[in-house]
């Protein structure tokens, strides 16, 4: 049984994780995912402890991908709880070089063992090994990325609910910039659009790693999604829900011209 | 590289009644971890799973925000986490980058499971700390 799969051949939420089946699904089902790798988690914990033989098992297997790399954790489904792992696993972007995947690797299956996410654990009442499964795509270098909700997450509404800047997707997950705000009706118009405070980007460094960009002051406030671009959003939200049915919460981005989906799972707490 | 070496391990007053055979089952368990400098390894008060050896570097360590000592190659810390799943002691945190050998609940308690020799010499070795904690 392989321990490297490509991504729409990740079946398994027990092997894989959550975001690899997720992101497989989404390439079998026709959406805009960027090709990769799945990792199964136990070649994850091999790779970590410095195992030669899945180190090779791994470089062989995605020996194809172009560098630099964004490297993802997948949460294993345990009892249920891995859609609210979220923010407590590492993803690394901008792995430069398959020389340095191993690495990345180690890194992220001790991110499921930090203190920080042992702590977690506990606070919902699971105290048992972590397993953690790898996405491994090419990392994209984007003109603008964001989240979107396919349903207000707070009120329920059936409104699509986006939050977007200039960059990778990050300094909008990360709170380092207030996003623009934009709600569309199902039909793709506007109900509602609120410039955001965008002073910084977050861009692939040339050597690895990612870095703050200070932007000029004419992008800080101009909206960083065209009209065309807001429709694009609108017809991946239709399509996400006839895929997966409503209330998704999609992280997307727009590089090279093209609408791409990075992530797309269920909103985990909405309104009425 | 598989493992910690074994003479890194050697110098772990908890493994010190270990064999060089017993020393190398767990050597193998342990995988290389780094910091960098000004990161927080464990943060007095959470939960914790892993204990950790340093090959290279320094941390500090603090309990209620006062600084306590330096650590530095061969030193280690959180050592009780192997042992219970209670909360840390005290925060460490890495002054200069940090080349640690970390090693997880989850591995060691399966080896001290199914091999009662080494769970007795850990049992006399801490019992031993105790005594020596409790003479001041």
């Amino acid at each position: 049984m392989s321990r490297v799969v490509p991504l729409e051949a990740a079946l398994e939420l027990s092997r894989f994780g959550a975001k690899a089946v997720g992101l497989g699904q989404a390439l079998r089902d026709g959406l805009p995912v960027p090709s990769g790798f799945a990792l199964a988690a136990d070649l994850v914990e091999a790779v970590a402890g410095g195992d030669d033989d899945a180190i090779a098992e791994v470089l062989v297997a995605v020996g194809g991908l172009d560098g630099p790399l964004a490297v993802r954790s997948s949460a294993i489904d345990e009892d249920g709880v891995a859609a609210s792992f979220a923010g407590q696993h590492l993803t690394l972007l901008n792995v430069p070089s398959l020389e340095a995947l191993a690495e990345a690797l180690r890194a992220v299956w001790w991110s499921a063992n930090s203190d920080a996410a042992i702590s977690y654990r506990k606070r919902v009442g699971l105290f048992s090994r972590p397993s953690v499964g790898v996405v491994v795509q090419t990392l994209l270098s984007p003109v603008s990325a964001g989240v979107m909700f396919t349903r207000h997450p707070v009120t329920g509404a059936d409104e699509r609910v986006i939050e977007a800047s200039w960059g990778l997707g990050e300094a909008v997950v990360a709170g380092l910039v207030i996003p623009d705000h934009i709600c569309l009706d199902r039909a793709g118009q506007v109900r509602e659009c609120r410039p955001g405070y965008k002073a910084v980007a977050i861009r692939p460094l040339a050597g690895g790693g990612t870095q703050e960009e200070k932007l000029p002051p004419e992008l800080v406030e101009q909206l960083c999604l065209d009209e065309a671009q807001l429709l694009a959003l609108n017809r991946l939200a239709l399509r996400c829900e006839e895929v997966y049915g409503p209330g998704r919460d999609l992280e997307w981005a727009f590089a090279d011209g093209t609408l791409v989906l990075l992530q797309c799972r269920a909103i985990t707490k909405a309104g009425p | 590289m598989r493992g910690a070496p074994v003479e890194v391990l050697q110098r772990v007053p908890l493994f010190a009644d270990l064999s060089l055979e017993e020393l190398q089952q767990i050597a193998l368990l342990f995988k290389e971890r780094d910091f960098e400098a000004g990161e927080t390894i464990i943060q007095e008060g959470s939960g914790g799973s892993a204990f950790y050896v340093i090959e290279a570097g320094e941390a500090t360590v603090s309990i209620h925000g006062t600084p306590h000592s330096t650590l530095g190659a061969g030193d280690f810390f959180g050592e009780i986490a192997l042992i219970d799943d209670g909360t840390r002691m005290a925060t460490i945190t890495a002054a200069s980058r940090l080349d640690c050998y970390g090693l997880t609940y989850w591995d060691f308690r399966p080896l001290v499971e199914a091999n009662g020799v080494i769970g007795w010499k850990l049992l006399q070795r801490m019992a031993m700390m105790l005594r020596d904690a409790r003479g001041g």
